[in-house]
């Protein structure tokens, strides 16, 4: 019987993906000297539901949901789920101080403003860490076990972190992308209430940074892919009872058709054919702004497939 | 000093009798099951099985073996579990059913594949080594109706010692070579300890097992690195790049109007 469903590996996605928004933007707008933190907050506004529905989903599948708390009576190093709950918890709760003081230094303006403005930044710098606990922690979850797929090689732990910032990416662009549609679309009242929620009326992303994003996905996806062949060599070699089974079930076995088709074609393969086809065209044109949507969706839903063929196969 | 149950394969014929009596002392429920082809039944350890006979048959020769909670010195499932619902009380693994949360942790972690989830407890469970009976001096019921003397339970240094004598006579007048002692330094040390007529693979048992957690550094080193290093480079490349050209592009700009 498996003890882990589907509820867990959707979680693990969303966790993942959550973390991943958030981990990429932060670098992003770093790296790019972006200070109006528009992309910072896209990936905070999606992260916290996802988070958040990801952990319903955890404490559902509990045994007993109604002693969830228990969880957060202990602080046990050596438990990655200990970790998690605290790490999740931690980065939960901030990100929501974070949009409050987004909320209100949108509608102040001076001294207060710059203040609030300054801790926000040192929240920011927090959740950048903890965003990288987060998704290394989804795949540490699983390889701390007993599992042969899980724990015979170090290399789960990346392959969920190469994922979950691939998946993270592309849920910015394909918010990105449509809110930039709402934008210029007639939704009034849609882009009234957005104006709300983001305190102004600047929070589209401009083109050239979704660009930007849609090539970073290409090279994080690639470096997924070495990761992935990688894992299989190192469980094929691994001298752990079991791992040479565990990796012939997604090449050849039970779960060959989901992993073939779902992760190596729709989460690496045709993003990254979709991608480089269309590597520096202008996102203006209707097939290119078709081609990075279709291959950011793509990337989404293989990240699915590879959480529930990973969380399946350690089980069976 | 530390008790142990011993579990003497060769002397194990397959009554039964440790499943129905640990079921009726630890009030375990029937599991609905279908017929698959075998003896051997229900086909796994869960949250109302603790112990079961696993029935393999190879030319001219049966092998059976009693499979339940090793009670592990370094236990894997007491290690992960994030509520430290699962304890050692002396030699004896305890998961404490009033904290349990049936997380799963313990199910995914354990090298034997002991613990499983009851459902109407939502909780996981597991042989507590009838604790309720040992505490009062009483044997296990599964060690107390075992009728070929196959499951014993007494002072663990004994048991082993009796357990190397009996592999020594399979070896020697039984035609066993490989018989050997499993459980003796396993996992820190089993208080579960078998007697085995081959090789542990051949009984479903892993040859070397481990700690769920004894690789856990460096799984966080590996998530963290890939973070830190593989996944942020590419957005470095980028998004330096795009500051670099604005730079260049503004200076062009100046240049231009000067």
């Amino acid at each position: 019987m498996m003890a882990w469903g589907a509820p867990i590996y959707l979680y693990l996605w969303l966790a993942g993906m959550a973390g991943g928004a958030y981990f990429a933007a932060f670098l992003a707008e770093r790296f790019a000297g972006i200070v109006d933190r528009r992309l910072l907050r896209l990936a905070t506004y999606l992260g916290i539901p996802l988070a958040v529905i990801g952990v319903m989903l955890l404490v559902a599948d509990l045994g007993s949901p109604l002693r969830f708390w228990h969880l957060f009576t202990q602080f046990k190093v050596i438990s990655p789920m200990s970790m998690g709950t605290w790490i999740l918890f931690v980065w939960v709760a901030v990100a929501v101080i974070m949009v409050i003081l987004w909320w209100i230094q949108s509608r102040l303006a001076g001294e207060v403003a710059r203040s609030l403005r300054q801790i926000t930044e040192s929240l920011s710098w927090i959740n950048v860490v903890l965003a990288v606990l987060l998704i290394s922690y989804t795949g540490v979850l699983l390889a701390v076990s007993n599992q042969p797929l899980w724990a015979s090689t170090a290399l789960l732990p990346a392959l969920f972190v190469a994922s979950a910032t691939s998946t993270g990416v592309a849920i910015l662009i394909i918010t990105a992308l449509i809110a930039n549609a709402i934008s210029s679309g007639g939704l009034i009242e849609l882009k009234l209430a957005i104006n709300q929620l983001f305190g102004s009326t600047d929070w589209t992303i401009p083109n050239r940074i979704i660009g930007r994003l849609a090539e970073a996905d290409v090279i994080v996806i690639l470096v997924e892919s070495v990761v992935l062949i990688g894992y299989a060599i190192w469980l094929g070699a691994s001298g752990m009872a079991g791992a040479g089974e565990a990796l012939g079930l997604l090449t050849a076995g039970a779960l060959a058709v989901p992993f073939w088709i779902g992760v190596v074609l729709v989460a690496l393969l045709i993003p990254l054919a979709l991608e480089i086809a269309n590597w520096g065209k202008e996102i203006e044109r209707k097939a290119v702004w078709g081609a990075i949507m279709a291959s950011s969706v793509c990337v989404v839903l293989g990240g699915l497939v590879l959480r529930a063929v990973i969380t399946i196969g350690g089980q069976l | 000093m530390p008790k142990a149950r011993l579990i003497d394969t060769s002397k194990c014929i397959a009554c039964r009798a440790c499943q129905v009596a640990c079921k009726q002392w630890n009030e375990l429920s029937a599991e609905h099951t279908t017929q698959r082809g075998t003896y051997e039944n229900p086909p796994e350890l869960s949250g109302n099985t603790w112990i079961k006979v696993e029935f393999r048959e190879r030319p001219g020769e049966w092998l059976f073996r009693a499979h339940t909670c090793m009670h592990c010195t370094d236990a894997s499932c007491e290690k992960v579990c994030p509520t430290r619902s699962i304890s050692h009380q002396g030699e004896v693994v305890i998961i404490d059913q009033k904290r349990c949360i049936g997380c799963g942790y313990c199910i995914q972690s354990c090298p034997f594949h002991v613990p499983g989830k009851d459902e109407i407890t939502g909780t996981a469970r597991k042989c507590d080594f009838c604790i309720d009976r040992i505490t009062d001096g009483y044997k296990p019921a599964c060690a107390s109706t075992c009728p070929t003397g196959a499951i014993q339970f007494g002072e663990r240094a004994d048991l082993i010692a009796a357990a190397h004598r009996r592999v020594q006579t399979l070896v020697a007048e039984y035609g066993y070579p490989n018989a050997r002692v499993y459980g003796e330094d396993e996992m820190g040390g089993l208080h579960t300890v078998y007697i085995l007529t081959d090789q542990p693979s051949v009984f479903g048992l892993p040859e070397a097992p481990q700690l769920a957690i004894s690789n856990a550094v460096a799984q966080w080193v590996s998530g963290v690195i890939t973070a830190g290093v593989l996944a942020a480079l590419p957005l470095w490349l980028l998004f330096r790049r795009r500051k670099q050209i604005e730079a260049e592009q503004e200076s062009r700009v100046e240049g231009g109007t000067r």
